[in-house]
């Protein structure tokens, strides 16, 4: 397969070079080849690998579908794909009920363009704080003797902290809605800043309800930025492993967490093995999403 | 739009999610000040002291508390950054150049590129971890891992350097190959100046990205640890206020670049500006 990739990748220069005798394909060359080498090839490696003789101590390029077989007859690992799926879904939703209104906001009512900015500037700030301290810092909140718990018994409305909030699948999703929503907000917001004020005016002068106006203009026309949003959102989502780990003091396995621990073990055809079905899932989530919106078209 | 009622209500609920988003920073950087060695992760504070900060220096005397293995791991990310984003930089603008005339083989050129930054890490750094095995190769930061590194931050040079190029005017390359100067002087005193602010937007993402990269490290690093591989190496021990003292610092320094480079750009800006000025004159 890493064969065809590069073939076709060299036939395809080939057919370029002899159409425009200029330096397109120099320019393109050297990122092309580090992508294939560094990225497709890995990839390739991976789904072999899968495929290999996974012994307790060692692993052999004896090809076999065992390691396949175990995957799917095997409680822990089915469950984490189910978890994965799950989760995935869930932050996917919070992510898009969290932001949509925040970018409505941002994107649409703000109409001076300082203001906006600073808003949006807001929004991307906590990406300055290294991706794991921000993980990290969802545990002083959201613990039996955390802020949210103190300042929940301190206005009076518990009496016993909420125990569920850390350690559980709860705190993983509020974990990542938050790390992950601005990549929601962000496409969104450029799209509503996108949208011609005076549609809107328009269709105020013909008698149009706010409600109407969002259902009719404002929704559709931000679509290509939910998708774009959560084309974001799915990839990292998918690929998680520290928020779960961090969070949930290890009651929620992801595929993610899978690979860690079976790489851990040393255990390099079963990691390919969930690695594989990650990349399946993964690439079927994006092509999904690929053929609502074009992206090369929303740059 | 008039309906106001709606404006406010939005507007106090983006109050409230900026709040979300703030929120867990500012309760850690507040733990950060609690009294040490005794005091814990997490409320009340006992006493406010920034004895986890001199913790992390080295400068308390020792206790049951390990310190954070920071000082070389932070060498080695900055080195690692710097790497990465010079030679993804060189590589976003060459290819964005290359994507100024069609060409056949564009549309997977473009995916092919773009799949860097889709793939999840923990994939590629298997993938490599898995490469390095079969091949016999020792993995280390600035190799295996700065390879990937690259992978994850060229397609971000490379979006911002599309969009750079697609608003791009091309009649002034035209006129200054048209005046017989060859296009490498053309593109050093032309193109250059006028996408630069380009070039700082994505050196600035290659850099910050991979600075802060996790996933991707974790399999494809030897023994040597990157800050954020310290940082994690802290998950599965018990957590004290030192770690939270260092992600304040961190942030700190992390805001430093930010303002360098908003100061760089302002500068471009302003000399694009005067050059301009002096050609109208």
């Amino acid at each position: 397969m890493a064969m065809t990739a590069a073939t076709a990748e060299a036939a395809s220069a080939d057919r370029s070079a002899k159409k425009m005798p200029d330096r397109t394909f120099w320019l393109l060359a050297p990122g092309v080849i580090w992508m294939v080498l560094f990225l497709v090839v890995p990839i390739l490696m991976m789904v072999y690998v899968s495929f290999w003789t996974q012994t307790t101590f060692a692993i052999t390029p004896t090809l076999t579908t065992k390691s396949w077989m175990t995957f799917f007859s095997s409680d822990t690992y089915l469950s984490a794909l189910w978890t994965t799926i799950r989760i995935w879904l869930i932050v996917l939703a919070a992510t898009l009920i969290v932001g949509y209104p925040a970018a409505l906001f941002v994107g649409l009512f703000v109409r001076n363009k300082t203001l906006q900015t600073v808003l949006l500037v807001l929004c991307v700030i906590p990406f300055w704080t290294s991706f794991l301290i921000r993980v990290l810092a969802w545990r002083p909140m959201l613990g039996k003797e955390g802020a949210i718990n103190l300042i929940l018994q301190g206005v009076g409305l518990i009496n016993r902290p909420i125990e569920v909030l850390l350690f559980s699948e709860l705190s993983v999703i509020i974990g990542m809605t938050q790390i992950y929503c601005v990549f929601m907000v962000g496409p969104i917001a450029f799209m509503m800043g996108r949208i011609d004020q005076s549609v809107i005016e328009a269709a105020q002068d013909l008698g149009a309800g706010f409600w109407r106006i969002f259902r009719t203009i404002i929704l559709p026309l931000s679509m290509p930025g939910v998708v774009v949003g959560a084309i974001f959102v799915s990839v990292m989502v998918l690929g998680e492993f520290a928020t779960s780990a961090a969070l949930s003091g290890r009651k929620v396995n992801l595929l993610g967490n899978i690979i860690v621990t079976q790489v851990g073990s040393l255990k390099w055809a079963f990691a390919a093995v969930a690695g594989v079905i990650l990349t399946i899932l993964m690439g079927i989530v994006v092509a999904a999403l690929l053929r609502v919106v074009d992206l090369r078209k929303e740059l | 739009m008039q309906a106001n009622g709606t404006k406010l209500a939005l507007g106090i609920y983006t109050a409230l999610f900026l709040v979300f988003l703030y929120g867990p920073m500012v309760v850690l950087a507040i733990l950060s000040f609690q009294t040490g060695p005794e005091g814990g992760p997490q409320f009340p504070i006992i006493e406010w002291s920034i004895y986890w900060y001199k913790h992390l220096f080295g400068m308390t005397p020792p206790t049951r508390i390990a310190p954070l293995p920071i000082e070389e791991a932070l060498v080695r990310s900055l080195i690692l950054a710097v790497m990465t984003m010079i030679v993804s930089t060189v590589l976003g603008v060459t290819s964005a150049q290359a994507f100024r005339k069609k060409f056949t083989g564009s549309g997977f050129a473009f995916y092919l590129i773009v799949l860097g930054m889709m793939v999840p890490g923990v994939l590629v750094g298997l993938g490599m971890a898995l490469i390095a095995n079969a091949l016999g190769i020792d993995r280390h930061w600035w190799g295996t891992t700065f390879v990937l590194h690259v992978v994850y931050t060229y397609p971000f040079a490379f979006l911002v350097m599309l969009a750079i190029l697609n608003r791009f005017d091309q009649s002034v390359e035209e006129a200054s190959w048209s005046l017989g100067v060859s296009p490498v002087k053309t593109f050093r005193k032309v193109t250059f100046p006028l996408i630069f602010p380009g070039v700082l937007s994505a050196m600035l993402f290659a850099f910050t990205l991979s600075y802060d990269e996790f996933s991707r490290t974790l399999f494809a690093s030897g023994r040597d640890l990157t800050l954020p591989l310290a940082i994690y190496g802290t998950f599965s021990v018990e957590v004290h206020p030192n770690v939270f003292a260092f992600g304040v610092l961190t942030t700190l320094f992390s805001f430093a670049l930010l303002g360098t480079y908003a100061a760089l750009m302002m500068l471009s800006i302003r000399r694009a500006r005067r050059v301009a000025i002096q050609e109208e004159a």
